[in-house]
């Protein structure tokens, strides 16, 4: 069983939060994706994104704040328009665009993460084994 | 060489179950660079913590990381141990394998094992790149912000001031105290409120340490922790606190009622105000809510909904003075004006819209003697106004209100314009325009009549400093048909002047009067009253179409006048030169024209004669400037023959000259005339002085916004006017209206709504021995600067409108807690004594109903609110003492008591008040048809459902955080939860501070709790403001954006990027390259991300760390 191997980049102020509220609520989920905790979305860099498919990721998660209420202003807008951009250039390159996904989930989503997370993993179960 | 080393905690059994240590230990003791791998069960215990010494001390570790639970509760806890034994505490990192793996996986052991050892692998990756890393101290502003005035901010302030450092408290109520100061006694001492606080509020009031700024809102705040910058908006109280002395005499003058919210909107309170006798600062305020409708809309400005409410006092004399500082005609208004005022009342929405004009005309009537006026000094500088009408008396009068000389030249031998020569004297006596002309005249206004003016140019050549047109719109327009000139044939304009300026006018038997506005049907109506035994007006479109005034309309009818529509006269045709019969032709209505009337077009071949001995066609007036000499150079619009001026200014094209009225505008109405004649005032006092014409005029009219109607309003007819008999009517020319009596004045006032709130009508200045207000006094915005903030904004109650099966608000005894609170207030609206709301009858059977809109993820808030059961048990208990004889039931789900002595007070509740206690929650609560409250619910105990007919129902509504918390938490950058409630940096932990630094939490704002809970976590916040404090400087963390002064290539990408305005540049060598402020730096990385040379790192997080962490997760 094809079993995806995901990174996921999280923002210390929303995203990771709600990631420690599923885990305080003992809510349950798919396993596969591996978390790092980055100070802010707009940390990310189309770099680590395109080496984390170099090194054998099959997908890449990025979670924020929402819209308007990013801890560093408007961090937030500054990943939407890279991953924007990042998508457009991954079809380009023979990647599938949805194995990059940028959510936003705020600290009191707890429930929104792990649904996110699940349908994430089934995504990428869907689309296969990506080979660079 | 790294020699990191990993502690593993089992966590008790939240790590150690889901996930096999021992395999983690095994997996990461074979890495590369790991000098020293060990478990524990309790890391973060002392043991724990000494293992973590030694380990470092023993094995000279460069490294630690600890696998446990989220960096958020405990990085802190290891980066101080680490750092006790001399390792940089930079160099210690967290690897969260319990939030994020073990409590996350238990079903998947292998998983969670695998996926716990990629994380620690991650941070081991990490923090082999580390570099130490030193705080950066930052100079801080030893001074806390307060937000919110109830026993939370109360406390801390105290807290902090009495520490020795300066409070900034901001209350955006006029009085600190919060909902405790609403409460009448707090369980489960049954301590009185305002007994135990207002001591508290008093030192608050005149702590020397503690800056008070209450009726203020936050603004804005910039800056970071130690450095806030905050700007304060003090909105204005309408009056100069410094002087204010709150002896109370303005509350009695005052006229104006409102809805007092201390009260829970239970009582009435005046515009001007105190929220309560114990308010700090002692202090009233005067609550403006923006321009009513009806003054916004009056072309004259009057303050309508001020003489209303004086009015509404019996204080005519009071009303006249405030309409006569706007308008100087009010006897004539309050007869003819076409207020636009009524059609704007909101009390339209009720019932019918407040008789304004008829009110306007009372207190002109009741004025038996005009008033003596206190003229100002005189200046040197004439004026000449052309023209006696509405607009040119009003300019007159405005000019000479400042002091000019003023000279009116009227061309006919009587002042007065259109009023005297268009208007018949049925509907306005000649007596109230020689009234309010000579007011006018007191001034010192000249009227000189019989004297026209031709050039108005020569008039400034005659030492006149500035000329004002207001010749009106005289001229007549005419049908242009055959037999126009046959007798019998009177033009509307001109049979009016005749008959009101006395002279003989005849006309037959059978007359028909063409056309459909005002004046058309004044001339049917003088054509009755001289003795015609028919009258027909004829009127080319339909009744919707008509211009007149319905009541004029109604009028004409009674008076036996018929209308026929749809027809227009083709042709007159006389015998011997005089007008025997007129040709008609049927109308019908097409497309709508220019004006939005739809456009009647006649039939062919439906002609019919009428026999008929006069005709009065009123079809129209145009201005006419044909008297103007042409080197004047005055511009006139031609297509119009109307004076051009400017849309402002009101200048012609001459300097100098200046117009306004019926000559400008084309026929309009009295009040926009006289609106005319203000603006050209103001414009010619301006030209005198020098002063530019056009700055500032056009002013912007802060309307009221949203204008609540009140919930408990009784439906009242309007008064009605009397009138004249139509038998009485027709045989004379006296007035037919004979207005409101001065009781029916006063009743019809009072159905003001009052919806601007305070109406300015100056009554309570008169009496204000300090001189205290200012009605143009200004919101402030004050600057100040903090380095730490406390949100204390507590909380409000959830609306009973949202709860439709208990009535959605409708009834008036189904009351909430606070409410009920005020009733047993001896300070409340029924002073102590439980009344009902509706009819002030003692209720001797109340119902409490408890978790209304709690503990209901359903429909409304999954949450309990903490503190209904136990003031449910209050209310109950204080409800005997009040009433021994009646009857208390409460319908609850759980009793909650887990306080000190509460468990016991209910219990007293219960068996020594007798109060009845049955679990079950309500269904619902409506009123039988005999109008008694019935409430639906169940006894789950017994099974059973149960119906209690009651007097009163009492809902404790859920606790929501107060109202604009959205706002704020935006403005401020710090998170809420899912409800609105702040959130706390750690629920169990951190309590009192968020994760935004200098942030710190108090009180019901952050989650529902009763006083001292809320007094506790205030000082909790207060201590950490002091821990903050004691310190030198503020640590900055040091986790910030860097650059690699070789690869920067000084493109600039990264600079505006930054929010903090952290990055800027820097000339090194005769390189342009980009500089970080480590001080602003928060972090963030958004600029390094950006960097296109790769220039931009950010320390202890750079990209070659990361690459690495990716590289070795997804091995």
């Amino acid at each position: 069983m094809f079993e995806p191997k995901i990174i996921c980049f999280f923002c210390k102020w929303c995203t990771s939060q709600a990631a420690d509220l599923a885990g305080t609520s003992r809510m349950e989920y798919l396993p596969n994706g591996i978390p790092l905790r980055f100070m802010c979305s707009s940390r990310v860099d189309i770099e680590h994104i395109l080496w984390a498919f170099t090194k054998g990721a099959d997908g890449v998660l990025i979670g924020g704040c929402h819209p308007g209420d990013c801890h560093y202003q408007n961090g937030n807008y500054k990943t939407r328009r890279r991953i924007k951009l990042l998508k457009k250039m991954l079809k380009e390159l023979g990647i599938e665009p949805e194995r990059v996904r940028l959510e936003w989930i705020s600290a009191s989503e707890g429930k929104k993460f792990v649904r996110v997370m699940n349908q994430f993993v089934e995504e990428i179960k869907q689309l296969g084994e990506l080979k660079v | 060489m790294n020699k990191i080393g990993v502690f593993v905690c089992h966590c008790g059994r939240n790590i150690g179950e889901p996930i096999e240590v021992e395999k983690v230990v095994q997996t990461i003791q074979n890495l590369p660079e790991v000098a020293h791998v060990e478990d524990y069960k309790y890391m973060c215990s002392e043991p724990g913590q000494n293992k973590i010494r030694t380990a470092i001390k023993e094995k000279n570790l460069t490294g630690v990381i600890v696998g446990a639970c989220s960096p958020s509760l405990h990085e802190i806890t290891f980066r101080r141990t680490v750092e006790k034994e001399g390792l940089n505490p930079y160099l210690c990192e967290i690897a969260n394998i319990r939030e994020q793996c073990s409590w996350v996986h238990k079903e998947n052991k292998e998983w969670a094992t695998l996926k716990a050892i990629k994380i620690i692998q991650s941070m081991i990756e990490k923090v082999k790149l580390n570099e130490s890393l030193f705080p950066i101290g930052i100079d801080m502003i030893k001074r806390v912000l307060i937000i919110g005035g109830g026993i939370s901010g109360i406390q801390s302030a105290l807290d902090v001031a009495n520490a020795g450092y300066e409070v900034i408290l901001v209350e955006r109520n006029p009085s600190i105290g919060g909902h405790m100061a609403q409460l009448s006694e707090t369980f489960p001492t049954l301590d009185c409120s305002q007994c135990i606080m207002t001591p508290k509020m008093v030192e608050v009031g005149q702590h020397e340490k503690i800056k008070l700024y209450t009726y203020s809102e936050i603004e804005e705040v910039s800056g970071y922790v130690g450095n806030f910058k905050i700007k304060i908006r003090k909105k204005s109280p309408f009056i100069n606190w410094e002087k204010c002395n709150g002896c109370g005499e303005c509350v009695e003058v005052c006229p104006v009622m409102m809805g007092n919210e201390f009260d829970v909107n239970l009582s009435e309170r005046k515009a001007i105000y105190r929220p309560f006798p114990q308010a700090v600062p002692n202090k009233f305020t005067i609550d403006k809510r923006g321009i009513p409708p009806c003054k916004s809309v009056c072309p004259a400005g009057v303050d309508v909904q001020g003489y209303v409410a004086l009015t509404s006092q019996g204080k005519f004399k009071e009303a006249l003075e405030l309409e006569r500082k706007e308008n100087p005609f009010p006897a004539v208004c309050g007869r003819v004006c076409t207020h636009p005022c009524e059609s704007e009342c909101k009390r339209k929405e009720v019932d019918q819209p407040v008789a304004i004009r008829e009110i306007k005309r009372v207190i002109a009537d009741e004025e038996k003697e005009l008033p003596e006026v206190k003229k100002p000094p005189q200046k040197e500088e004439k004026v000449a106004v052309i023209g006696s009408g509405p607009a040119g008396l009003s300019c007159a009068w405005g000019l000479a209100k400042m002091g000019y000389k003023v000279t009116v030249f009227e061309a006919l031998p009587v002042a007065g314009g259109m009023l005297v020569v268009g208007i018949p004297s049925f509907r306005l006596p000649r007596e109230e325009i020689k009234k309010d002309i000579e007011y006018i005249k007191r001034w010192g206004v000249e009227i000189k009549t019989n004297s026209p003016i031709k050039d108005p140019k020569k008039l400034l050549q005659e030492g006149y400093n500035a000329v004002y047109i207001a010749t009106g719109a005289h001229k007549e327009r005419k049908l242009g048909i055959e037999g126009e000139e046959l007798e019998g044939v009177y033009y509307g304009l001109d049979f009016l002047r005749k008959v009101n300026l006395n002279e003989e006018v005849k006309i037959g038997e059978k007359v028909v009067v063409v056309g459909g506005g005002n004046s058309a049907i004044d001339a049917a109506r003088t054509a009755v009253r001289l003795g015609a035994k028919e009258v027909t007006i004829v009127y080319r479109r339909s009744k919707v179409e008509m211009p007149a005034n319905e009541e004029e309309i109604e009028e004409a009818v009674k008076e036996g006048i018929k209308i026929h529509f749809l027809a227009t006269p083709v042709k007159f045709v006389g015998e011997n030169g005089r007008l025997k019969k007129m040709v008609c032709v049927k109308m019908k209505l097409g497309e709508p024209d220019s004006s939005g009337r739809r456009r009647p077009i006649p039939i062919e071949g439906s002609e019919f004669e009428m026999e008929v001995d006069t005709v009065i066609p009123t079809i129209g007036q145009t201005p006419d400037l044909d008297y103007l000499p042409k080197e004047s150079r005055i511009k006139v619009i031609e297509k119009w023959n109307s004076l051009w001026v400017d849309d402002v200014s009101f200048e012609t094209s001459v300097p100098g000259i200046f117009g306004g009225g019926d000559v400008v505008t084309g026929p309009s109405t009295v009040v926009e005339a006289i609106a005319q004649g203000k603006e050209g005032a103001i414009s010619i006092d301006r030209y005198i002085r020098g002063v530019d014409l056009k700055e500032g005029r056009k002013k912007e009219v802060k309307k009221v916004e949203k204008i609540e109607l009140p919930k408990k309003i009784k439906k009242e007819e309007r008064q009605r006017v009397k009138t004249k008999e139509v038998s009485e009517r027709v045989t004379n020319f006296e007035e037919v209206n004979l207005g409101l009596s001065k009781e029916s004045a006063i009743i019809e006032a009072k159905r003001c709504l009052s919806c601007g709130g305070c109406s300015s009508c100056g009554e309570c200045e008169k009496v204000c021995e300090p001189e205290a207000i200012d009605h143009n006094l200004k919101d402030e915005i004050i600057e100040e600067e903090v380095g730490a903030i406390i949100l204390a904004t507590g909380y409000e109650l959830y609306p009973v409108e949202k709860i439709e099966e208990y009535g959605a608000g409708e009834y008036e005894d189904v009351i909430n807690g606070l409410q009920f609170e005020r009733l047993l207030s001896a300070s409340g609206p029924t002073e102590g004594e439980v009344r009902r709301p509706s009819d002030g009858k003692i209720p001797k059977r109340v119902v409490f109903v408890s978790c209304v809109g709690s503990r209901d993820p359903e429909h409304h808030f999954p949450y309990c609110s903490k503190i209904c059961c136990m003031y449910t048990a209050k209310h109950a208990m204080l409800y005997k003492h009040h009433v021994p004889d009646g009857e208390a039931i409460v319908f609850y789900i759980d009793t909650r008591t887990a306080g000190k002595s509460y468990e016991e007070f209910i219990t007293k509740t219960q068996e020594e008040e007798k109060v009845t206690y049955i679990r079950g929650k309500v269904s619902k609560i409506f009123k039988n048809n005999n109008n008694e409250l019935v409430v639906w619910g169940a006894d789950t105990l017994v099974g059973k459902s149960i119906e209690v007919v009651c007097d009163m129902v009492v809902l404790s509504m859920a606790i929501t955080p107060a109202k604009g918390i959205k706002e704020l938490t935006q403005k401020l950058k710090i998170q809420i939860d899912e409800h609105g409630f702040l959130q706390e940096a750690h629920p169990k932990l951190r309590p009192v501070e968020t994760l935004s630094p200098g942030f710190f939490l108090a009180g019901c704002a952050q989650a529902p709790k009763d006083i001292p809970d809320a007094v506790a976590q205030a000082s909790g916040a207060s201590a950490r403001v002091l821990e903050m404090f004691s310190k030198d400087k503020y640590l900055h963390d040091p986790i910030v954006a860097e650059v690699d002064e070789d690869k920067c290539s000084g493109c600039g990408i990264c600079i505006p990027l930054c929010v903090y305005g952290a990055r800027e540049y820097e000339v090194k060598e005769e390189k342009r390259i980009a500089k970080v402020n480590e001080i602003l730096c928060e972090g963030c990385g958004s600029c390094v991300a950006a960097c296109p040379s790769g220039a931009g790192g950010q320390k202890n997080f750079k990209d070659t760390q990361i690459f690495k962490m990716i590289e070795v997760v997804l091995k």
